[in-house]
């Protein structure tokens, strides 16, 4: 049988429409965008379309898109590069939630490992609460940043970004969202949510690795981390990968356009997965059930289990899905937005299903049946 | 066929094991444990998620076409091993870490998360034999010499040897190699290890620094003694010996001086000349047995340090503190031999086959042979 991909929230297979749109630019017009030759002012075009094409689908402007090479990279900008803007009138606030992704809790750590941010964490509850009381004691009086993700990447949590941006704004802080994974699955509206900053990434919506944006609200200021030619107006230096925006550019507007359908599909077949899984595995816990959800994942903690060893075993089984946070060496470890949901002595095995545009329902039935096979075989391994 | 799992370290003999069950047509999964970090630190030179070991092995089964995981079993490693091998150390004694991790770590996690794998057996890159029958199975020696590590595997739970699989054990060192290069390889001319895996700068004194409280007698100067209990000389911490040993004694004597004995208590270190050394009774402890226990009376032969030839000896039984059998026995040696050093393994032979064997707690002379 052939194995099952249902590790969406890790990263999704490229489009077929995204990469015939980014193959000229990767041939023919293989222009330097800054050049003022026929090749460069095509590919600038090509460039200032895809810039335009981003906006238009995160209620933007084009000037307050910003290519960068991934969402990595766009939370370090938005976060060391908050924090040093706010350097001038002694030492800022940087205010993170307890579930964020490694790449805006690392640059947390290493912005507070070299003294030049106090960084507190906003504790999110299993259900999807944050106490914007506790959030506003925080902040209060202090030069700001505040980055809770849109939606998170282990469980599908849904945040209250709206909410904390409003927050934010009025007690006159920068407010930055990771919305990596909730472009193209959740409404992302910035003419509704003030947010100042925005994380997203090409690879999570069936565009290419290597691809993302920063928006940065007009009015916002940033310093870059690079310095170089002034691409991307100084905010992020380097020779513009022209291919790489146009295809997140083509990915994303599929995305947005196909929101509501595709949410309305991946939501049944989630359903589907759930009750599965939950009917097959006694003791199976669906995590943050009761909370506001992305319909793309389904986080689940099952009792009695090693979760190593459960992923390896499903893997085996030709079904791909994962964990918590993995070593690069891939030797898991305890994920850390579970144990921030769920507390320290959570002894369920965490795995996380998550679907995309290929997915079909006789998938999550058959990767609902293996689960339960592999778990019996388990539990019944003195 | 089944589905096995192989324990791959990085190097060239676990990456024949995989080859060779590939070929004989097995469902192959890797697993290389991942057993000592040497740092988590960011921008450090050598972390542990990038250990060659790690790397080699996924290669190797990437080149092999077979699935490979990374077992994460530093705690029970740390707790078993390590901290064991510190111990040890700390009371004057010798430790086999290798031991150790196969005895308790290594082949118990290999079985559980095995099964959980849906594999029906292991199998590792050691150069021993394995016989399978109805009756039981039996553990052999490897069948080069130069190669054999059966002194390593006398340990292993006696309920996982028929579930065992040993296929570099019927082949030699320059087999194996051939093999290798025949296949491509990456590990194909990996140079042997040598250290002892989480001592990678080769000083086990820098580790004992670190983990033993600051101010530790077995790390204290202390004196060299005469078997009389002259003092002779001083040393730097009765940690830095073993039995046997030349090293860090010094010069000044009339002929050259090895380590006798450690004196923990009075942190002596004894020396004498290598007459000396020779001991022909060896009590040995935390017995375990691959199949019967040897019986009082039993002839066997004794091998009390890896590559050392084995001794010839009978079994005498000593207390029984278990229901099951006795927790510690003696071996009365026919010939003396140099150098048995507390904390080192006894692997007990009937010919090739390992019978089991234990941690030597003491060793003396007989009356008669003094």
């Amino acid at each position: 049988m052939d194995p099952i991909y249902l590790d969406h929230a890790a990263t999704t297979p490229l489009r077929e429409e995204v990469l015939a749109a980014m193959q000229p630019w990767q041939s023919d017009a293989f222009g330097n965008a800054s050049s003022l030759h026929r090749w460069g002012r095509a590919a600038h075009a090509a460039l200032e379309g895809a810039r335009a094409e981003v906006a238009a689908a995160l209620g933007a402007r084009p000037a307050e898109i910003f290519f960068v090479r991934g969402g990595t990279e766009s939370d370090n900008l938005a976060l060391i590069g908050s924090t040093r803007a706010k350097a001038a009138s002694g030492r800022p606030v940087l205010v993170i939630s307890s579930v964020e992704h490694s790449a805006v809790r690392d640059a947390a750590a290493h912005l507070s490992a070299e003294g030049a941010a106090d960084v507190r964490v906003a504790e999110v509850s299993a259900d999807g609460a944050l106490d914007l009381e506790a959030l506003a004691a925080m902040i209060e009086g202090r030069e700001a940043t505040v980055s809770v993700m849109w939606v998170n990447n282990e469980t599908g949590l849904t945040l209250p970004v709206a909410a904390v941006a409003h927050l934010a704004r009025a007690h006159g802080a920068t407010f930055h969202t990771d919305a990596a994974q909730a472009v193209g699955k959740v409404p992302v509206d910035l003419r509704d949510v003030p947010a100042d900053l925005l994380t997203a990434t090409g690879h999570k919506i069936n565009g290419p690795k290597g691809t993302g944006v920063l928006f940065v609200r007009e009015g916002t200021h940033v310093p870059p981390l690079l310095f170089g030619g002034g691409q991307e107006r100084g905010l992020r230096p380097g020779t513009e990968d022209v291919s790489g925006a146009v295809g997140f550019a083509t990915a994303l507007g599929l995305a947005v356009r196909e929101r509501e359908a595709n949410a309305a599909r991946l939501t049944r077949l989630r359903d589907v997965l759930e009750a599965a899984l939950v009917a097959r595995v006694p003791g199976l816990r669906v995590n943050c059930a009761g909370g506001p959800r992305s319909p793309h994942v389904t986080s689940v903690g099952i009792p009695d289990t090693d979760g190593a060893a459960l992923l390896m075993a499903l893997d085996l089984e030709g079904v791909a899905a994962s964990g918590g946070s993995a070593c690069h060496s891939g030797a898991a470890r305890t994920s850390h937005v579970i144990t921030a949901l769920y507390g320290a002595d959570d002894a369920t095995a965490t795995v996380r299903f998550s679907l995309g545009l290929g997915t079909t329902e006789a998938d999550v039935l058959r990767a609902a049946e293996t689960t339960g096979v592999v778990v019996e075989r388990m539990r019944a391994t003195p | 066929m089944s589905r096995v799992l192989v324990a791959m370290s990085g190097g060239v003999d676990s990456s024949v094991a995989a080859a060779l069950l590939a070929e004989a047509g097995h469902e192959v999964v890797g697993v290389t444990m991942k057993t000592f970090c040497y740092s988590e630190t960011p921008g450090h030179g050598k972390t542990c998620c990038g250990l060659d070991g790690i790397t080699d092995a996924r290669r190797v089964a990437d080149a092999l076409g077979i699935a490979h995981y990374v077992f994460d079993v530093e705690e029970d490693f740390t707790r078993d091993v390590i901290d064991d091998f510190v111990d040890e150390y700390a009371r004057g004694r010798t430790p086999n870490p290798c031991v150790r991790c196969n005895s308790n770590t290594k082949f118990r996690d290999l079985l559980v998360r095995g099964r959980a794998l849906g594999c029906d057996r292991i199998a590792t890159g050691h150069y021993v034999r394995v016989a399978h029958a109805p009756e039981g199975s039996t553990l052999m020696r490897g069948l080069d010499p130069s190669k054999d590590q059966s002194y390593f595997l006398w340990g292993l739970p006696a309920d996982l040897l028929p579930r065992l699989l040993f296929p570099v054990g019927e082949l030699t060192k320059a087999e194996v190699r051939t093999r290798a290069r025949e296949l491509a390889l990456v590990t194909a001319d990996k140079p042997e290890s040598q250290e002892i895996c989480f001592v990678p700068s080769g000083d086990y004194r820098d580790l004992l620094r670190r983990r033993l409280e600051t101010v530790h007698p077995a790390l204290e100067p202390g004196h060299l003694v005469l078997a009389d209990g002259t003092v002779v000389g001083e040393h730097e911490g009765f940690a830095g010996f073993t039995v046997g040993q030349r090293k860090r004694i010094g010069g000044g004597f009339a002929e050259p001086m090895f380590v006798l004995e450690i004196r923990p208590d009075g942190r002596e270190v004894v020396i004498g000349p290598r007459e000396q050394l020779f001991r022909d009774r060896v009590v040995i402890e935390e017995l375990n047995w691959l199949g019967p226990a040897p019986g009082p009376g039993r002839k066997v032969r004794a091998q009390l340090r890896y590559r050392a030839p084995a001794a010839v000896g009978e079994v005498r039984l000593l207390a029984s503190g278990r229901s099951d059998g006795p927790d510690r026995l003696e071996v009365v040696l026919d010939e003396p031999q140099a150098a048995i050093t507390p904390g080192q393994s006894a692997v007990l032979f009937d010919g090739d086959v390992v019978l089991g064997g234990g941690r030597i707690a003491s060793a003396g002379l007989s009356a008669s042979t003094r």
